[in-house]
Order: C-alpha cells, then sequence, then structure tokens
C-alpha cells in the first residue's frame, strides 16, 4: 500500500516534463530488426487469416451447393484484382505456415542464438517469397 | 516435470501447448490438402464434390477446423491482451471471439458432415 502511493506520487512529480525522454510512439521511428519483422508479421498474417474465414467458409459451400454456383464461384476467382487479392491471401498463409514453423523449432530450442534467428528469418521471408512466386506462375501462365 | 507443468497451477503452459499442438495438426493437414489438391486437381464440379467425398477426408478436415478454432482463439486473445487495454473492451471482444469462431465451426461441421 504504502509502496503503491510512494510510486504514485514518484510519478506525478515526473509529470510536466521535468525530464524529456524519447517516447518512440512513432512507428516509423522504429526500425525493426529482420527477426522482429518475421514476427510481427506472424501476428499480423495470423489476424488476417482470422478476419478471412468466414469468406472461406461462404465460397466453400457456395461451390458445393451446385454446379451452377461452382462455375460462379470459378469465374469470380478468375477474374484478375480476385487472382491479385487470392495471390495475397496465399503469401498471408505462407508466412504464417513458415514463421509458424520456425516458432516451433525455437520452442525445441533449434535455432535460438541471434545470427541463427536472424539467418531462419530470412529464410522465412525467401521461402514465403518463393510459394507465393510458384502459386503466381501457376495462375497466371 | 511435463506432467507438473500442464496442472491447473501453471494455466498459460497449457494454453502454450494446446496452442503449438493445434498447429502441428493444421501444418500436417495443410501439406496434405494442397498436395492431394494438386494431384487430383478438381476443375469441375463434380470432381470438386468428389474431392470432399471421402468420410476420411471430412473427418480430417473438420480435425483442422475444430484445431483451427482453438488456435484462433489463443492467437486473438492474446493479440486482444496486447493491445486492448480497458477490461470490459476486451471483455466483448474476446466474447464475439468466442461467437464468431463458434459459429464457424458449427458451420464448417455442418458443410462437412451433412
Amino acid at each position: 500500500m504504502q509502496n503503491s502511493q510512494h510510486k504514485n506520487s514518484q510519478r506525478a512529480q515526473l509529470r510536466p516534463g521535468q525530464i524529456s525522454r524519447p517516447k518512440n510512439l512513432n512507428l516509423f521511428t522504429i526500425k525493426l530488426p529482420i527477426n522482429a519483422l518475421v514476427s510481427i508479421l506472424h501476428r499480423a498474417t495470423g489476424c488476417a487469416l482470422f478476419l478471412i474465414l468466414p469468406v472461406i467458409l461462404l465460397l466453400l459451400q457456395f461451390s458445393l451447393s451446385s454446379a451452377q454456383h461452382f462455375e460462379t464461384v470459378v469465374t469470380i476467382l478468375h477474374s484478375p484484382f480476385i487472382k491479385l487479392m487470392l495471390l495475397g491471401l496465399a503469401w498471408v498463409f505462407f508466412h504464417h505456415f513458415f514463421a509458424g514453423i520456425r516458432h516451433l523449432a525455437m520452442d525445441v530450442h533449434w535455432m535460438t542464438t541471434l545470427m541463427k534467428a536472424r539467418y531462419t528469418s530470412k529464410v522465412v521471408l525467401v521461402l514465403g517469397a518463393i510459394a507465393t512466386l510458384l502459386l503466381a506462375i501457376r495462375l497466371w501462365l | 516435470m511435463l506432467i507438473e507443468l500442464l496442472t491447473k497451477r501453471y494455466p498459460g503452459m497449457r494454453a502454450w501447448l494446446t496452442q503449438r499442438l493445434s498447429a502441428l495438426v493444421m501444418a500436417i493437414y495443410s501439406v496434405f490438402a494442397v498436395a492431394r489438391f494438386f494431384i487430383v486437381q478438381p476443375d469441375n464440379y463434380e470432381a470438386w464434390v468428389d474431392f470432399f467425398q471421402p468420410l476420411w477426408w471430412r473427418i480430417a478436415t473438420l480435425l483442422f477446423w475444430t484445431s483451427l478454432t482453438i488456435h484462433a482463439w489463443l492467437g486473438i486473445r492474446d493479440v486482444f491482451k496486447d493491445y486492448v487495454p480497458n477490461p470490459s473492451v476486451r471483455d466483448v471482444l474476446q466474447k464475439v471471439l468466442v461467437v464468431s469462431l463458434c459459429s464457424y465451426l458449427i458451420w464448417a461441421a455442418w458443410l462437412l458432415l451433412a
């Protein structure tokens, strides 16, 4: 009790800007190391995948319901803009997949030193790019 | 040691392990699904229906979706814990999360088994 009061009074004393500390709240002033980038992208892609779930279920249900609906889904997925979105979504999945495997590897204490973590981060980004490129070739050629 | 860590005294450990196990299930299914899709190449309606016809595939897909439900719940819950400091707002968001994930699971089960 006494301790928390003490802390509060300390915070109150500091408030009117006696010491100017850098706050770093501007995200553009922070340069992410590559392993932090892969990590935050793993989280961001995870959120994106969660948000797309109803669309996936809707497409699955619609495409399975009848031959006519199947053709409609195929036509929608073949339009150039949707195809590009599909490729973007595929990258989101690939990144979450490869970065997830990297996290699993680190959980069993594999590739945990800083140098190795940086190296596997690059591997994750490259694998995601290669998988997306292969799909792009499959979709457009 | 592992059993001790997973008892009720350390609920975080259980969530951690569940997150990883569900990830493994989904990773294995994903590899199989992509491989099967490129082997079968269902390019018309009948082939697409046949793709989802085998019972073992529907059960595997439902197992995947169940893992996904648990995985997404733990993952998004952690995101809310990190970025939503207001407890009442976070509570509402977590309820929305649970309701949507449960309805997706019921939807998926109905699609695959009905």
